[in-house]
């Protein structure tokens, strides 16, 4: 790999989180913030499991060496996204707030709605194909915006959130940093049209307003030690302007740059950040440890790092 | 300019709709999403279990006995093994040797390897209260129905048959030859004796024979009842001398995995190629070579994209995904290995 300078090249990191000691609210006094958070934990398992399921098809159209690279990293890296948060729900079912309503809803929702369908080969399948590669690219400026905005998050350190879950956002969203921009070279790569990006944009980002709020509320409504929880578009707001959760102003204001005919998401964001907090992260060091042991797993790395 | 009575319906029909809207959420608040019938995300996987050392203490010169403490375990049968991962990142197997009922701790034995691969000293180095990961259990030595039982343990190896004994009926036919260097070295024999003894009617002859050294096998084959079932497990001079006697032995077998030093065959039926595997090497680099547009990413048995589906042979799985449904009929060929000479793809 040293003919790429200047390039990381994006590699999956196997972490493990251990949940027992993490309790309910895990923004200490916030239930709102810390709901609004895990929403996370509902849509991520069974969306970048649909990713991965999307990108799988894709990698034959891919005529870029280095593109089909970065897609393989990518594939990789977001698959141990989808169980690393996939293992926080039993967590959310030991404390009494059972998930399963509402991820077997998103479960329809990315394995059904928006999977394969029977559709006759050639240009139907292939627009089907672009649509959805087109979807990935909008929801991952949105990802990127997230991992940016959380690994900047200092007011969540300083109220005293819960360290393990911190670094499994912050893990993640370094990780989505650091990959930002495949998967808007795959779509530029594939098609690159305009009228699909703002179409898929509008329905990426109507979708994760329709699924986020819609956990909040399911979550701060189930939550056992909330009487009447409840949610609201001002709740949000607020916690914005404090710094627990993302500012509405900052997300209006990466729309017109996703739509922007410029954008480029190495605009966003800053790898050398991303980098850097990978490099301290308990949960990626540990990855990190136990590959280079070389435990079980024989030679195909020792082989892989000496290329 | 519309009128303002026009302005007024639309208005008004709004806030019907809006009311209208709010109440049907009200009643039913996931309205109107359909489910998926079997959900997918938050079902436990054959994952990795966190389990912290509860209990270690020597039962045997040299063998130390541990209780794994969890919460909710998956249930085993007897003849299960699990893989523990120790904090330095080895990963060894261990078979079960508590009671499978028990959902909250799992007890492996082990025998300390002074020249061995270094996962022994490390397991007697465990302290009370360390995390250690659990992968498991799995079963490639289970007990089938049979009208007769013979095991053969060879020290250590007695821990996946224990559990086999305690199984079985009250009134079951069953023979242990048991041997160890000496009595101190060989953990659970009291419990085993007792066993012996114990038997709805008692026991017609010894069931347990303890031999301290090699045990004498040529009188094996002929003393062997009608269909009787088979089991050998301990060191690799046991099992190999068992199953020169008697062929059908089923055998479970310590130490390395099969996974590393070892070079196979790997068959692709439908390229119509056949790839040698080095030992240092694995299928998916092979294939590789090979088939340069083979899917693969993360390298390291989690992701899932370089599943295949295994036409024949025995694999040896190492990765954490698949579940056992799955591994009867694919791998991952990023790090499973042979257990056979051979393996057929279907690629």
């Amino acid at each position: 790999m040293s003919n790429k300078r200047g390039r990381i090249p994006l590699k999956a990191r196997k972490v493990s989180f251990s949940w027992d000691g993490t309790p309910l609210h895990w923004v200490p006094g916030d239930p709102f913030a810390t709901h609004t958070m895990n929403v996370l934990h509902l849509l991520l398992p069974a969306g970048e499991r649909w990713f991965v399921h999307v990108y799988r098809q894709v990698l034959p159209y891919i005529r870029d060496e280095r593109l089909r690279e970065d897609v393989i990293g990518f594939i990789g890296q977001e698959a141990m996204h989808s169980q690393a948060h996939d293992e926080v729900l039993p967590h959310l079912k030991e404390q009494g707030l059972d998930p399963t309503p509402y991820t077997a809803q998103v479960d329809w929702f990315f394995e059904k709605l928006l999977g394969d369908r029977t559709l006759p080969p050639g240009r139907a399948r292939r627009w089907w194909l672009m649509e959805r590669v087109a979807l990935i690219a909008a929801i991952e400026h949105y990802t990127a915006f997230l991992g940016d905005w959380i690994l900047n998050a200092e007011e969540l350190d300083r109220r005293g959130a819960d360290p393990t879950m911190l670094d499994l956002l912050r893990w993640h969203g370094a990780e989505e940093v650091e990959h930002r921009s495949v998967a808007f070279d795959l779509f530029t790569h594939l098609d690159g049209g305009y009228r699909r990006r703002v179409r898929t944009w509008a329905t990426a980002f109507a979708a994760l307003v329709f699924l986020f709020q819609r956990g909040t509320r399911f979550f701060m409504e189930n939550d056992p030690t909330l009487v009447d929880g409840k949610a609201s578009f001002r709740d949000f707001y607020v916690r914005g302007r404090r710094g627990t959760l993302p500012a509405t102003g900052d997300l209006l204001k990466s729309v017109p740059r996703y739509l922007s005919r410029s954008y480029h998401p190495s605009q966003e964001g800053s790898t050398e950040q991303a980098a850097a907090y990978l490099a301290t992260s308990p949960a990626a060091l540990a990855a990190e440890a136990a590959e280079s042991e070389g435990a079980g797993v024989p030679s195909a790395r020792v082989e892989k790092g000496a290329v | 300019m519309p009128r303002p009575v026009t302005v007024a319906a639309v208005a008004g029909a709004a806030w019907l709709v809006k009311r209208a809207l709010r109440r049907r959420i009200q009643v039913s608040p996931l309205w109107p999403m359909p489910a998926l019938e079997e959900p997918v995300s938050g079902r436990p996987r054959s994952r990795a279990l966190r389990l912290r050392v509860a209990a270690h203490e020597t039962i045997a010169d040299g063998v130390v006995r541990l209780r794994l403490e969890g919460r909710e375990l998956p249930r085993w049968a007897p003849g299960a093994h699990i893989e523990l991962v120790l904090p330095s990142g080895l990963v060894r197997q261990y078979s079960l040797c508590g009671d499978p009922e028990d959902t909250s701790s799992y007890t492996v034995a082990v025998r300390l390897v002074t020249d061995g691969r270094g996962g022994s000293r490390e397991v007697h180095g465990l302290r009370e209260g360390t995390q250690v990961e659990v992968r498991g259990p799995r079963n490639r030595f289970a007990l089938v129905a049979a009208p007769s039982y013979v095991f053969v343990a060879g020290g250590i190896g007695i821990t996946p048959v224990l559990p086999m004994l305690r199984a079985l009926p009250e009134d079951a036919d069953w023979r242990l030859v048991y041997a160890g260097r000496t009595r101190a070295s060989m953990p659970f024999l009291e419990e085993i004796e007792k066993l012996g003894r114990t038997g709805v009617p008692a026991p017609e002859r010894e069931r347990v024979t303890v031999v301290e050294g090699r045990p004498a096998l040529d009188a094996l084959p002929a003393e062997l009842p009608e269909g009787a079932a088979v089991y050998a497990c301990g060191p690799e001079g046991l099992m190999a001398a068992v199953a020169e006697r008697v062929p059908a032995v089923r055998v479970e077998r310590f130490g390395a995995r099969a996974a590393t030093g070892v070079p196979f065959e790997v068959e692709l039926r439908r390229t119509g190629r056949v790839l040698t595997v080095p030992a240092d090497s694995s299928v998916l680099s092979a294939v590789r070579a090979e088939l340069p547009g083979t899917l693969y990413s993360c390298e390291q048995g989690f992701c899932g994209t370089c599943r295949q589906r295994v036409v024949a042979g025995e694999v040896d799985h190492q990765d954490e995904l698949l579940t056992d449904a799955e591994r009867a009929d694919s791998m991952l060929i990023c790090v499973s290995r042979a257990r056979s000479d051979r393996l057929v793809l279907d690629m």
